[in-house]
């Protein structure tokens, strides 16, 4: 349905401020998705997506007709969320490294068999990866969630993030080597 | 052999390492047992679940933008007035240039000026253009010269003829070089150039087939005697000023 898309940019532009609601409530689940995935936290996602809108339909005009909205809009979510990071890793930089301590998760994590005890594993790991998480640079863990969990290619992500291709290979490899060091003590006590 | 990288491992993981990557991992047990680890370090990192938003979700955030979202047309109206600005702006600096232009043109011209002051002052100053009138006037007083000693030896009817042709020939520039003496302030060579110019005349209105007695009654009226002396002393004069004003006039006398 992208023709439609194209049609209702146009009617936009034209000045029909109204019709740009249509594109909001089409595109708006798909770019919640990924600000959440990004961000981690639901209230910053539901900032992210007004803030993508809003900045989708300022620069609405510089929109070429030969890309699809809804990639348009994703870069700009994508960016919006990567300013969303590095303003809550300046904000939260002490909180983080206090929970991000390997040790007191592997000790935690040892030498659990009970039910209600793996339930506290399965905590423990989802706290250890998000601490994990938080260990990388805002820009590590965009590409690596546009890598990992949104399918996103090299070239995509490079795109996304006005990087070149190589920085952005550069960025998954360094998400995912600070990752498997901070996941070690999971792999040790699996 | 060389084993792979982590990199590459990575790479291979997400789909994007070359071919040989893969046949590398079928041959040596090294890399394929640490490809097995990353991958399973890689599969634990599962996509955090993300929460629900029902149907109306688009609408609402549609409403929390609406109202501080602008009419497109007016937000045209502010583009083409920053345009308007800019092409303002871009005369105004056009302009600046010709400014600029205009004053680096004049005050070359100063420039040149204050290194050649001979040449403005040699167009400007009278005496220089003497040596041009003089020496111009030095052929025509030549002529005149010729033309008063032939007068003066016409005893016949037939003589008269070409020093009348001669005359009107010489009676034009006469009376521009008069009126050049005048405006040059020579007061002599002004005297001098009005009487040469009333014989001329009288020359050229002398009727055809005059008789010896009616011309030796023109030379005598017109004293053209005198009048050739005075003519010869104009002309011993000419080569002395030129030389003089040469001097003066760089590169101005003819």
């Amino acid at each position: 349905m992208e023709e439609n898309d194209y049609s209702i940019v146009r009617a936009v532009l034209a000045g029909d401020k109204e019709a740009y609601g249509a594109l909001v409530a089409r595109h708006s689940q798909s770019v919640f998705r990924v600000a959440f995935r990004i961000t981690g936290d639901e209230a910053d996602a539901e900032e992210v997506v007004q803030e993508a809108f809003l900045r989708g339909y300022q620069r609405l005009q510089s929109f070429e007709s030969r890309s699809q909205f809804g990639t348009w809009i994703y870069r700009i979510t994508v960016n919006c969320a990567l300013n969303m990071m590095t303003k809550r890793k300046v904000e939260a930089t002490h909180q983080i490294a206090e929970e991000a301590d390997p040790s007191q998760h592997q000790v935690q994590v040892a030498d659990s068999a009970a039910d209600p005890e793996r339930l506290l594993m399965s905590r423990e790991i989802e706290s250890m990866q998000k601490a994990a998480m938080h260990n990388l640079t805002a820009t590590e863990q965009t590409a690596f969630v546009l890598r990992h969990m949104e399918d996103r290619s090299t070239e995509e992500i490079a795109a996304a993030l006005h990087i070149a291709p190589n920085a952005a290979k550069q960025a998954v490899f360094r998400a995912v080597q600070k990752l498997r060091r901070s996941l070690a003590p999971l792999r040790t006590n699996a | 052999m060389n084993h792979l990288t982590e990199d590459e491992l990575v790479e291979h993981y997400y789909g994007e390492a070359p071919a040989d990557v893969e046949h590398h991992l079928h041959e040596c047990d090294t890399c394929a047992e640490a490809y097995t680890v990353l991958r399973q370090d890689l599969a634990s990192i599962k996509p955090s679940v993300v929460p629900m938003r029902d149907a109306s979700y688009g609408d609402q955030v549609w409403q929390s933008l609406r109202s501080s979202l602008p009419a497109y047309e007016q937000q045209k109206k502010q583009k083409r007035h920053w345009l308007h600005f800019n092409l303002l702006q871009g005369l105004s600096y056009a302009a600046a240039c010709i400014v600029l232009i205009a004053a680096a043109f004049l005050a070359g011209r100063q420039w040149e000026h204050r290194q050649h002051p001979n040449l403005q002052s040699a167009a400007n100053n009278p005496s220089a253009q003497q040596p041009i009138i003089l020496v111009v006037l030095g052929d025509h007083l030549d002529r005149s010269e010729r033309l008063l000693v032939e007068l003066n030896h016409a005893n016949d009817t037939g003589a008269i003829m070409p020093v009348k042709a001669e005359a009107q020939d010489l009676l034009s520039a006469n009376r521009l070089y008069r009126a050049s003496a005048t405006r040059a302030g020579d007061p002599q060579l002004t005297a001098a150039l009005d009487r040469l110019e009333r014989v001329l005349v009288e020359i050229v209105n002398e009727p055809e087939g005059s008789s010896p007695s009616q011309l030796a009654r023109l030379q005598k009226e017109m004293n053209t005697d005198g009048l050739l002396f005075e003519v010869r002393v104009l002309r011993s004069r000419i080569p002395d000023q030129q030389k003089s004003s040469a001097v003066r006039t760089k590169g101005v006398s003819i």
